[in-house]
């Protein structure tokens, strides 16, 4: 039997970014805003709405949908009912890293840029391109700096979760 | 003061619980009780006999009388008293049955002495009752109503049939409104313009005089004066006798010389885009809306006519009726009652900017829909591509915009699902062949007959798409507009492609409202609507007494409600109007010009705008109509000077009976004190004893007329006469009786509390309660939470002590 409750939708509405989730009447405004779900239906932010608003926490948490978002916050600016669709989708992400719930490109990049300073490696062939330009070669990211700051915030508790996965 | 206690059994029902000897001897030991008399009943027959006889033949000169059901009591004992010329507010009625029996059932001992408490209170109160005057205040037999589309049209027939005057003022040129551009109207799919035909017309021809507007025979009525081009610029005086200020531009066509004929346009050389027809044809300077409007007279836009340079109109004009020296009149009346009947508009849709209304010629709205549908309209009754001039036969329309939507209006507008389904009907039914599609979000079709448009529309092969559009873009290659819209039943994202995209747009109050209100010192709600006096009872009544509101001025509405709201206001207009006169008992606020002075609170807080300041010796006094004030207390709550009061509830006598509730027969036993206003808060209490809910006899109760006419020293002063605890029990903010006196009071509480602490007494010893009338178990439940915390905090005596 499914069994349908508000009891997600409650947890969602308490944390940074979900306040607005109970806004939602569903009238897709935000799907048809959206760039991803016009090239793939693999994401629809009105579904993944109300999914969360009928309490499927684990399909919701365990999904890729609330990975597939590219934060343009095209939905967020047209949204009738001001629901705040991006940073709804933080929320929800944040719920699920706190789970261990993430994709392994997430982990990666973060391993990247805990390390390198940068989300991805420069390629020797950008650094070549660079330099046919005319432009300056790239500086080194402050390693030490970027880290401190990764500590001070609540990335390092991300980090910890996904240290804890691998 | 001699005092007279009249204490009625009610049927046994008192003596059954109470000991009434024992009552009866505390009373006569009260200074000023002349006479205790007990009965089965004192509301009517003997016993309300011997209360007249005893006032007559002044053996009393004030009165307690105990009845069980106190309201219907009151009525008739204070009838007979005013029959007999015994002025009614000398007596105090107390519910003895509901106050003192039926919640403390459990407690019969301490009933009795709260029983002997509120009768001291009385008496105390009493004591100190004065005669309140009667006053009548004449009325000018005759109504003005603001705005001429259906609403005030409905209203003007309804009023004159009931026999009075009635002047219609209506800022265009022609009357109609709304209705005028909106061809035809569900549920019965008739023209827009139908109105129903006068009485006296009636007489007549017969029952069924349903008539366009032009031919309905309004304008001749009898009794009515219509201002067209006009607005009314001030409104002073008093309910029944308002000063009315109207300023009427110039038509620059004499009405009575004007037949019609058009030969003045055919000269006029000079062209605008035609506004009331969407823009879809031209007009000139010297035009007419439509040629089965009233009055069917043209007029003359002074924005654009060349007048004296050119003036051709009146060289051609056969009947002489053009007359370019008109100048703007200024006229005054007197009225006895105003009716707004201002209507809505559509919402502007340009700010929409995704939807790039106003960019896109193909984008249009309902109302421009319903200009094109009108067979005598711009386009014969086809719908047309505005960018090409060619048929349209592909139709999508878009519902809610700018409705339920926070941007730009919170509530849903109400009839647009209904206007695009008659449009969708309309345009089937013309041509089967052309496609309609429906953007939607909710389809609301709550209204008789209404939902028949709905399966009609299906049947015709209307499509519904769930899903509001993100987006309108045009088609490069084919130049169309193109609706982006996620069809959210099946999940995929649609383009459809259409030859004309129609907006549902919201529909807001109409420009001016505000200014208007402030006018005539009404509010408009927070959706920028005129506000109701009581949106569930009252919803063509205003706060001010002769001011009523219909129509789509205070929400937007389809035909059918629109006349029943216009019959509405007009039989609430043709009440005040009929008497000639308000009987009024000046139970009223009073300033002391001695102590008033300069702050002007008062004139800010009253919710019905009764009090105004004058010059007086240098500085500014508060002054109070007594035809407005509606006996709140408000400002006698705000006053800093106690400068004002309330006559019936002064300082005085609010205190008295304080202090005799605080009296204490019992030294252990804690006393608390509930204040509570006359409408819901008492009604709560009330209904805690209807609904044998039990409460402790500890709480004593008093009323006042709303609870924004207590201080902070009323409170302040009841602990110092031994109350251990306060409850002020008002109505909920929103269903305040009198708007805000609630919240006030609230205010008033939370300040004491502050003053509690400084002066190192707890602040949880007075609190405030806010319920609705059928809340007798939280008041019950109230009680006891206050009476627990009375006694586990010891009492008050002790800490003033300290």
């Amino acid at each position: 039997m499914i069994r349908v409750s508000a009891d997600f939708a409650k947890e969602v509405k308490k944390r940074l970014g979900g306040e607005t989730i109970t806004n939602c009447y569903q009238c897709g405004t935000c799907t048809s805003s959206c760039p991803v779900a016009r090239v793939t239906n693999r994401f629809n932010p009105r579904k993944l709405i109300v999914q969360s608003l009928r309490g499927k926490r684990d399909d919701v948490l365990t999904g890729e949908m609330i990975w597939l978002c590219c934060s343009c916050f095209n939905c967020q600016e047209r949204c009738p009912q001001r629901v705040e669709i991006a940073d709804l989708i933080y929320a929800l992400r944040n719920i699920a890293i706190s789970e261990g719930n993430v994709p392994n490109i997430y982990s990666e990049f973060v391993s990247a840029l805990y390390s390198e300073g940068k989300l991805v490696k420069v390629a020797g062939f950008t650094e070549k391109q660079r330099e046919n330009f005319g432009l300056p070669p790239l500086k080194k990211p402050d390693v030490e700096a970027i880290r401190a700051i990764l500590a001070e915030t609540s990335f390092g508790e991300v980090l910890k979760v996904l240290e804890g996965k691998e | 003061m001699k005092v007279g206690v009249f204490i009625s059994d009610c049927g046994g029902l008192v003596s059954k619980v109470l000991d009434i000897e024992d009552i009866e001897k505390y009373l006569r030991g009260i200074d000023g009780v002349k006479l205790v008399e007990v009965r089965d009943s004192f509301s009517s027959g003997e016993g309300l006999e011997r209360i007249v006889r005893a006032f007559k033949e002044r053996r009393i000169d004030r009165a307690v009388v105990t009845e069980c059901s106190p309201k219907i009591a009151e009525i008739r004992i204070l009838n007979r008293l005013k029959e007999e010329g015994v002025n009614p507010y000398l007596v105090e009625i107390v519910d003895l049955l509901g106050s003192c029996i039926l919640p403390h059932r459990s407690w019969p001992d301490k009933a009795v002495e709260k029983a002997k408490v509120t009768l001291l209170a009385a008496v105390e109160r009493a004591k100190l009752l004065e005669p309140i005057e009667s006053r009548r205040f004449p009325i000018e037999k005759s109504a003005l109503i603001i705005g001429g589309g259906l609403a005030g049209i409905n209203a003007a027939i309804e009023l004159i049939d009931t026999g009075f005057e009635v002047t219609l003022v209506e800022r265009e040129p022609f009357i109609g409104g709304l209705a005028a551009r909106m061809v035809r109207f569900f549920p019965t799919d008739d023209c827009a313009l139908c109105v129903q035909a006068p009485i006296y017309e009636l007489k007549g021809v017969t029952k069924t005089s349903r008539k366009g507007l032009y031919r309905s025979g309004v304008s001749e009525l009898p009794g009515l004066n219509i201002y067209t081009n006009s607005r009314v610029v001030s409104v002073e005086g008093e309910p029944g006798n308002f000063i009315v200020t109207i300023e009427k531009k110039p038509r620059y066509v004499e009405e009575t010389k004007c037949i019609g004929c058009g030969e003045c346009t055919k000269v006029c050389p000079v062209e605008v885009p035609d506004l009331f027809n969407a823009k879809l044809k031209s007009r000139k300077a010297i035009y007419i809306n439509a040629p089965n409007l009233y009055p069917p007279v043209y007029a003359i836009d002074e924005t654009i006519c060349k007048f004296k340079e050119c003036a051709k109109c009146v060289e051609v004009c056969p009947t002489k009726a053009i007359d370019l020296d008109q100048k703007a009149e200024t006229i005054k009346l007197r009225v006895g009652a105003i009716i707004v009947a201002t209507g809505f508009e559509e919402f502007n849709p340009e700010v929409i900017k995704e939807y790039h209304y106003g960019e896109y010629p193909d984008v249009i709205t309902q109302s421009e829909l319903a200009r094109m549908l009108d067979p005598f309209g711009p386009t014969g009754g086809i719908p047309i591509r505005p960018s090409t001039g060619e048929k349209a036969k592909k139709i999508v329309m878009i519902q809610c915009v700018g409705s339920r939507d926070r941007r730009y209006n919170r509530y849903c507008s109400g009839i647009c699902c209904m206007i695009a389904l008659k449009h969708a009907d309309m345009i089937k039914k013309l041509d089967p062949e052309s496609e309609v599609q429906i953007c939607y979000i909710d389809i609301r079709t709550t209204g008789r007959m209404h939902e028949d448009y709905y399966e009609r529309a299906r049947e015709q092969g209307v499509i519904f798409v769930k899903g509001r559009p993100t987006e309108i873009v045009l088609n490069p290659d084919s130049g169309k507009p193109v609706v982006i819209v996620e069809d959210g039943l099946t999940g995929e994202i649609l383009n459809l492609e259409a030859d004309l995209v129609v907006l549902s747009t919201a529909f807001v109050p109409s420009s001016g409202s505000k200014e208007l209100a402030e006018i005539l010192g009404i509010e408009v709600a927070e959706d920028g609507f005129f506000k109701e006096y009581n949106s569930k009872l009252r919803p063509t009544e205003t706060k001010i007494r002769g001011i009523y509101i219909c129509g789509g001025a205070t929400y937007p509405k389809h035909a059918p409600t629109t006349a029943l709201h216009a019959s509405s206001a007009a039989l609430k207009a043709g009440k005040f109007l009929r008497s000639g006169e308000i009987t009024k008992d000046l139970k009223v606020a009073v300033v002391n010009e001695e102590l008033c002075g300069d702050c002007e609170f008062c004139p800010v807080v009253c919710p019905y705008g009764a009090i105004t300041t004058v010059e007086k010796e240098g500085h500014v006094v508060a002054r109070v109509s007594e035809l407005r004030c509606e006996g709140c207390g408000i400002c006698v709550g705000t006053c800093p000077k106690n400068a004002i009061e309330l006559k019936h509830y002064t300082d005085d006598q609010i205190l008295a009976q304080i202090r005799a509730l605080a009296t204490k027969l019992d030294p252990k036993e804690p006393v608390v004190l509930a204040i509570c206003c006359a409408e819901c808060g008492h009604c709560a209490i009330e209904s805690s004893g209807i609904f044998l809910i039990e409460y402790p006899p500890n709480v004593r109760v008093m009323k006042v007329p709303c609870a924004g006419v207590l201080k902070v020293h009323h409170f302040l002063e009841a602990f110092n006469a031994g109350v251990d605890a306060i409850m002020v029990v008002g109505c909920k903010p929103e269903g305040c009786h009198y708007e805000y006196g609630s919240i006030k009071a609230a205010q008033k509480v939370a300040f004491t509390k502050t003053l509690l602490k400084a002066l190192g007494i707890e602040p949880e010893r007075i609190e405030m309660f806010q319920m609705v009338h059928i809340e007798g178990d939280r008041f019950a439940e109230a009680a006891k939470l206050m009476v627990e915390r009375a006694s586990s905090l010891g009492s008050i005596k002790e800490m003033i002590k300290i």
